[in-house]
């Protein structure tokens, strides 16, 4: 590792490989919002939808070597449903809590998608909400964004009610529709605050700490970022969402670098070409066309998570997958 | 303040001029003035009009749907709530007439861009719509123009560009174009292409691209309208913007949509036009202006004609579903769920939109209506004007109330069909309600029952309204 002359340490951000594929169901995801990878590698997938093909509505479990595990939870109302699914996390004992911005609830299920238990309450006051959009999960403690009432909430992870902070507006710790969430390894606090362009800094008092970023889509400028996480250096990934990229900032703010897609086709996207050699035909007719980029590009990234092994993943909202990259720290011949 | 007379002239032009708007929002409007707010509509701002960003939030597919549902399902939202009216109206406008479907072209985000095509330039110069139509890949692919070579012409979109598009067959026996034109068009618009997109799997298709190829392009000399030359298709273009017979058939179709129901296109040469003197004005403008859209929708709406044509066009269907969202104020304010039903709601009254029946369009006026459309319309109507939590009958109930603490049933009839669009009910049509008015007892709202059983009877009121054959016109 050597120290670049702006200051800033030398990496680089390499793309690794993908998984996945544009699919309602098994092996593939449909308009992913969120997902939450664990230790292992195993991977869950929120799969939102759109509203006449209630059936893509689920989650998926995969690894990330593009192993297929299982989906569990549908389209519905009922205990164990989900409706408009936005964000979710897992505990300590592998549990997954998803947030529905729509039911106005938190979902718990076990590590194999079995569901056990629900909780949330709809309104404007103390731990109530009104379109839980993001939540970050530290030891017994949820951080939930409670968006539209332009908030950060904190919740014990049965549902009682902590603290909160945030209000609307557009000033330092005001928040405008936030959406994404995640703590450092310091406890720090960082939310996507999405109709504002940026990304702002809390302490867990909810004091803000810091901006990053505005209106734009230069370097280190926003439009509606979605999603937030920081590795073990501190570096921030914020995925741009209208800009269809993913920003990567150093610890104090200042543009690192950018990804704006470099998708090779995944194991499940062969397999289904495979069955398919006219359409094989025509993507290669395509890609003889553009090179390949269409297919490479991001498009609407909505997700970023930073896994044990430093493994960067994005999920690909539109194209329903997830590129995989890895952060260099020793200079590597591209 | 602005008169009943003003209201009614204004609630006339938002309906024909937009998708309809709430009382509140006519009344407003009304008292801005006729002219100020025929301007508004004729210059809506570049931007999108919608809150594009909380539908991309909300319904996550909204950029880049590939399914033809969900193209549906933004464009009736951007119908309902979209602040630049007029615009949204002129796209369905040329989507009446420069039809291409998705039954054939199977890429919901094709018709969807060419939808927004539409958005951008349908209020703008003819002659770069018609550009804008020539190199649209969904337009290509629809009608052919990918299969039509050099070695090998197909007329479909030479003779479509003509007939259905632009110039129109002609007067009896005065034809605009001949059988020649048709081929000398076909044989301009070769090499006019589009670009291999990706396929739909396994990440979704790439949107289409227009490309020319000038190696299938048939550069000899071709003539059309009686002028030679090596012409392509942008100059094929160049004079069909300057026929009398475009101007003619562009006046004709605009008069049809805004003003009052003329018959089907085919009886268009046999059948004069129902108002020679307004399509005459049209024309003048068409070509005073260098074909701009606007300054014959200027001409248009200040029109005597336009002004007095009041209730002598039957609804459409998207204009049935987004004129009574807009009323009643469903799907207005928050984003939820349940616009993919709504939004199929014309398809049910026979208005599959994106998807046409043929080349040709829909029939309109009463072709909109037989036994089973009507009775999906009435419903659809009278369920939403029922709703008396929505805003917008909330409002409307509000206002009734104001008019005093004791209405009688002629007060009370008239009043709700002043308020659901400055109706104009038939003697015979308002004596049915007066009397049925009459049955329950007197409308009064003192008390809290009293209030909840005016409530009741104001959207029962509306319902048996939007029932009746005079809501059916606009």
């Amino acid at each position: 590792m050597s120290t670049h002359l702006f200051g800033l340490v030398d990496v680089a951000f390499n793309y690794s490989h993908s998984v996945g594929r544009n699919e309602f169901n098994g092996t593939g995801f449909r308009n992913p919002v969120d997902m939450a990878i664990d230790d292992e590698g195993k991977v869950y997938v929120l799969n939102r939808s759109y509203e006449n093909r209630p059936d893509g509505v689920h989650a998926t479990i995969a690894t990330l070597d593009e192993q297929f595990v299982g989906e569990f939870s549908k389209f519905g109302e009922a205990p164990g449903d989900m409706y408009w699914p936005t964000s979710c996390a897992l505990d300590s004992a592998g549990n997954l809590y998803v947030a529905d911005e729509w039911l106005n609830r938190i979902t718990i299920y076990d590590g194999d998608g079995e569901y056990l238990r629900h909780w949330g309450e709809s309104g404007d006051g103390p731990g109530q909400f009104n379109a839980p959009s993001g939540i970050a999960i530290v030891g017994d403690t949820m951080w939930l964004v409670d968006s539209k009432n332009h908030r950060v909430q904190n919740y014990g992870l049965d549902g009682s009610f902590k603290s909160q902070f945030g209000e609307f507006g557009s000033g330092n710790g005001q928040l405008n529709l936030p959406w994404g969430i995640c703590l450092d390894k310091n406890g720090l606090i960082y939310v996507a605050d999405w109709r504002n362009d940026r990304i702002q800094q809390f302490n867990q008092a909810g004091e803000w700490q810091a901006t990053f970023g505005m209106s734009g889509s230069g370097p280190g400028q926003f439009k509606r970022p979605n999603a937030v996480c920081v590795d073990d250096d501190g570096d921030i990934y914020v995925c741009d969402r209208e800009n269809d990229r993913v920003q990567i900032l150093a610890p104090d703010g200042r543009f690192r670098a950018q990804l704006k897609g470099d998708h090779q086709i995944s194991g499940w996207g062969k397999s289904k070409l495979n069955s398919n050699p006219d359409m094989i035909r025509q993507r290669t007719m395509a890609i003889t066309h553009d090179g390949g980029a269409y297919e490479k590009a991001f498009a609407n990234p909505c997700s970023v998570r930073v896994t044990e092994n430093g493994q960067i993943a994005v999920l690909d909202h539109t194209r329903g997958r997830i590129q995989v990259y890895v952060k260099e720290k020793e200079p590597v011949l591209l | 303040m602005a008169g009943s007379n003003d209201i009614a002239l204004m609630a006339h032009l938002l309906r024909r001029a937009g998708f309809n708007a709430s009382r509140d929002e006519v009344e407003a409007a009304a008292a801005r003035g006729y002219d100020t707010v025929v301007e508004e509509l004729l210059n809506p701002a570049p931007e999108s009009g919608v809150a594009d960003d909380l539908m991309l939030r909300y319904h996550p597919t909204y950029n880049h749907p590939g399914a033809i549902e969900i193209n549906i399902q933004n464009w009736v939202y951007r119908m309902v709530n979209t602040e630049y009216q007029l615009k949204e109206k002129m796209a369905l406008f040329w989507h009446m007439i420069f039809c291409a479907g998705h039954s054939k072209i199977d890429s919901g985000e094709e018709m969807g861009r060419m939808i927004q095509m539409f958005r951008d330039q349908g209020m703008g110069n003819f002659r770069e719509l018609l550009m804008e139509l020539s190199t649209s890949p969904a337009m290509v692919y629809y009608l052919d123009n990918c299969e039509s070579h050099k070695t090998a012409i197909n007329e479909n979109y030479g003779r479509e560009l003509l007939e259905l598009f632009s110039m129109g067959v002609g007067m009896n026996d005065a034809f605009n174009y001949s059988e020649d034109d048709v081929k000398a068009t076909a044989r301009a618009f070769t090499g006019w292409n589009i670009a291999p997109p990706y396929p739909p799997f396994p990440y979704g298709r790439s949107p289409w691209e227009f490309r020319f190829d000038p190696a299938d392009h048939d550069d000899s000399e071709k003539t059309f309208l009686g002028q030679s030359g090596n012409w392509n298709g942008d100059d094929i273009l160049d004079m069909i913007a300057d026929q009398q017979a475009t101007a003619r058939f562009i006046s004709r179709h605009l008069y049809n949509y805004f003003v009052a129901d003329e018959v089907p296109v085919p009886s268009w040469r046999q059948t004069p036009p129902k108002d020679e003197d307004t399509l005459v004005a049209l024309e003048q403008a068409y070509f005073d202006s260098g074909y701009n859209i606007t300054a014959m929708l200027r001409v248009l709406f200040n029109s005597d004609g336009f002004k007095n044509a009041r209730y002598a066009k039957v609804k459409n269907p998207a204009e049935m579903v987004a004129g009574t969202l807009r009323m009643v104020g469903d799907h207005r304010e928050e984003i939820k769920p349940g616009m993919f039903e709504l939004s199929q709601e014309p398809k049910y009254m026979g208005m599959d939109l994106m998807n046409p029946p043929t080349v040709e369009g829909w029939h309109t006026g009463h072709e909109w209506i037989d036994s089973g459309t009507l009775v999906e319309r009435i419903n659809f109507a009278a369920d939403y004007l029922g709703r008396t939590d929505l805003p917008g009958v909330r409002s409307m109930i509000s206002r009734l109330m104001s008019q005093g603490d004791s209405l009688s049933p002629e007060q009370f009839v008239d009043s709700c069909a002043d308020l659901v669009g400055c109706l104009n009910l038939t003697a015979d049509t308002r004596e049915q309600l007066v009397s049925h008015a009459g049955r329950g007892g007197a409308l009064t709202h003192g008390s809290d029952a009293e209030r909840a059983e005016f409530t009741r009877r104001s959207g029962e009121m509306f319902q048996i309204i939007a029932s009746t054959s005079e809501f059916q016109f606009e």
